[in-house]
């Protein structure tokens, strides 16, 4: 029989399907590029990335950082970003943290717990996320006028917002205040959990965490203290005057309706994933451990958790991305994230197809980022020896 | 604590699973040293005996002394004869997520406040004994079952404790892996440990036990020393189980 033909060789036949559909894709790509540029040019509109220097002239409600109508287009985009971030770090950790008490409650033995978690879960898993963002924004709309607010300690929640007795001193400040407390807190967890930090004595360990903690503290403290301007008192308390509220921080309802929402709907879906996570922890290991004599928290804390959070990070990553694209609702009750600012953006512009694109670019590189992070995280944790990622 | 008094004392113990009586009133001493092997078919109760002694099941009725120390349900007394009774599981039970190291330092320096340093090298002491100390930064997946069960054995030596609970150490183990963890188990008894174990190994039994029990649907049937338990059964159920287990 003659040699067989190069058409029967498997890896031939793979490659040139590989091959033949790689450049369909491009063929594809460049065709539409060709023809979108050819369309937009005969309807006398110019594309391209030059618009973004140009100032907006319009507002955004709810920013970050000082931000005017000069500004130029990138920085409302990044002011969008930012918020989107903001809104998906509270969120999250709202999420994950109430998450964590439902599930724990539905997976404990006391029958009233159990129930409660239930009700929960099937309450808020079963009706549509923007279903209780109305209601939240609703609740929040239907509080009294600011003339009638509700005070508590020093707070005071009326139809326009919450407003909390506030700090004076600049975004600046708060930001640089924000970022040292948050370097040092990851310093800490860092040096709790990595294995670099194995071989010292867990007291020294926690010493050390607190020191990094304390260190993080201490330069916010000195920031704020830093950033104030000494010709204004420190702390300014919500007033009632004429008609509206004077001074204090103001929380503004679409924010905290859409943080609700994300963190209250969030919270039901982590809630089934914990379960699940301490469900699959086996019995015999908290045997193992409770027979050592070891207390309760320390059974939780150093066996329980451990391995049930090994079991649930695989599905939260996929929750947590999830919840990220859902903040993009806030576009339903006026909270300006990153999707929003892109919807007035091409109102205001007219560069559709540009902001379309941006607008993908960054939830892309968004969650793109969260995964990764986690993912790694993932592999770090694995069980030796258990998954096929752990190395033998 | 009275380090004086019988190590176990277990009088006129009773354990319910819903309806089903699994404990009917066992009354068993051991004394400090004393090495009992508890045998019996499967379902005779025996596993359940031994884990109410650390109370990982809570028994229904009767009392149980532990170096003169009557359990009841009292949490810090619970802890305090946790430390002091340490368990062997047939499923080994070691914590997945950390080293052969770290599972045998957890215990002491979480519950018996020891130092990192002073833990390491307990357990590093304990590891030698059970030949295995160039496993100890490996962690359990990555070990056959026999070297699995031998850290196990490392890991609740490392507590101190003066009584051992051995839940058929060898029945989850390939028959060529049963020799190395009885041979640890052969040299603590050497050594004196006070020792419970659960095990179908007739061969161990006789070689190291004072004293067999054979339990059956929830009673001790017939307790006495290895030669004549083995020479001279009193009790039918006693003849057949041996010569279900011995006959082949």
């Amino acid at each position: 029989m003659a040699a067989p033909s190069i058409w029967r060789s498997k890896r031939f036949r793979g490659a040139a399907i590989q091959a033949g559909f790689v450049a369909v894709l491009v063929a594809l790509i460049i065709g539409a590029t060709l023809t979108a540029r050819a369309n937009l040019s005969a309807q006398g509109l110019t594309s391209g990335f030059g618009f973004l220097w140009k100032s907006t002239g319009w507002e955004i409600n709810f920013t970050l950082m000082e931000t005017t109508t000069t500004d130029p287009y990138w920085w409302y985009l990044l002011m969008g970003l930012l918020n989107t971030l903001f809104m998906g770090v509270i969120g999250l950790a709202g999420a994950s943290i109430l998450g964590l008490i439902v599930g724990l409650m539905r997976s404990g033995r006391n029958p009233a717990a159990r129930l409660l978690g239930t009700i929960y879960i099937e309450l808020f898993r079963n009706l549509p996320l923007i279903l209780q963002l109305f209601f939240w924004y609703a609740l929040a709309n239907a509080l009294p006028n600011p003339r009638n607010s509700l005070a508590f300690a020093g707070a005071l929640l009326n139809a326009r917002g919450i407003y909390l007795p506030g700090l004076v001193i600049g975004r600046g400040t708060v930001a640089l205040a924000v970022l040292a407390i948050l370097v040092s807190a990851a310093l800490a967890v860092w040096i709790l959990a990595s294995r670099r930090f194995r071989q010292i004595e867990p007291t020294r360990q926690r010493r050390l965490a607190l020191c990094s903690t304390a260190a993080g503290l201490a330069l916010a403290a000195l920031a704020v203290v830093l950033g104030h301007d000494p010709s204004q008192p420190w702390i300014t308390m919500p007033k009632l005057a004429g008609l509206k509220i004077d001074g204090g921080f103001r929380i503004q309802p679409e924010f905290y309706a859409l943080a609700i929402a994300i963190m209250t709907y969030g919270a039901a879906y982590v809630g089934e994933i914990v379960r699940g996570g301490f469900k699959a922890v086996g019995r015999g290991q908290m045997e193992a451990a409770n027979a050592l004599g070891l207390s309760p928290w320390q059974v939780f804390s150093r066996v329980r958790f451990p391995l049930a959070f090994r079991a649930m990070l695989p599905i939260l990553i996929n929750q947590y991305v999830w919840l990220i694209k859902a903040t993009t609702l806030g576009i339903a009750v006026g909270f300006s994230d990153f999707f929003m600012v892109i919807a007035s953006s091409i109102t205001h512009s007219g560069q559709t197809l540009e902001f379309i694109a941006i607008l993908m670019g960054g939830f892309l590189l968004i969650n793109f980022s969260l995964a990764a992070v986690l993912n790694r995280l993932n592999r770090a944790i694995a069980l030796k020896g258990h998954q096929t990622t752990g190395a033998t | 604590m009275d380090l004086t008094a019988p190590a176990i004392e277990l009088t006129d113990l009773d354990k319910f699973y819903g309806t089903f009586h699994a404990l009917k009133g066992i009354s068993l001493t051991v004394a400090k040293g004393e090495k009992v092997v508890v045998c019996g078919p499967s379902g005779s109760g025996k596993s359940t005996m031994i884990r109410c002694i650390n109370q990982l099941e809570e028994h229904d009725g009767g009392t149980i002394r532990v170096f003169g120390t009557t359990l009841d349900d009292n949490v810090g007394l619970i802890d305090e004869i946790r430390r002091e009774v340490g368990m062997v599981f047939q499923q080994f039970n070691l914590f997945p997520h950390m080293t052969v190291l770290e599972n045998c330092t957890l215990a002491p320096m979480l519950v018996r406040k020891t130092s990192r340093a002073d833990a390491e090298a307990t357990a590093m002491r304990y590891l030698e004994k059970v030949r295995i100390p160039d496993q100890a930064q490996k962690y359990p997946g990555q070990l056959s079952g026999g070297q699995q069960q031998r850290v196990a054995i490392a890991r609740a030596l490392c507590m101190q404790p003066e009584i051992l609970l051995f839940d058929e150490p060898t029945s989850a183990l390939d028959p060529e892996m049963i020799a190395e963890v009885l041979d640890v188990m052969v040299t603590l008894a050497q050594e004196g440990m006070t020792m419970i174990c659960v095990t179908h190994e007739m061969g161990f039994a006789r070689k190291v036990a004072d004293r067999v029990v054979f339990m059956d649907k929830g009673e001790i049937i017939e307790e006495a020393p290895p030669e004549d338990f083995f020479g001279n059964p009193k009790s039918d159920r006693t003849r057949l189980f041996l010569s279900q287990v011995l006959g082949h």
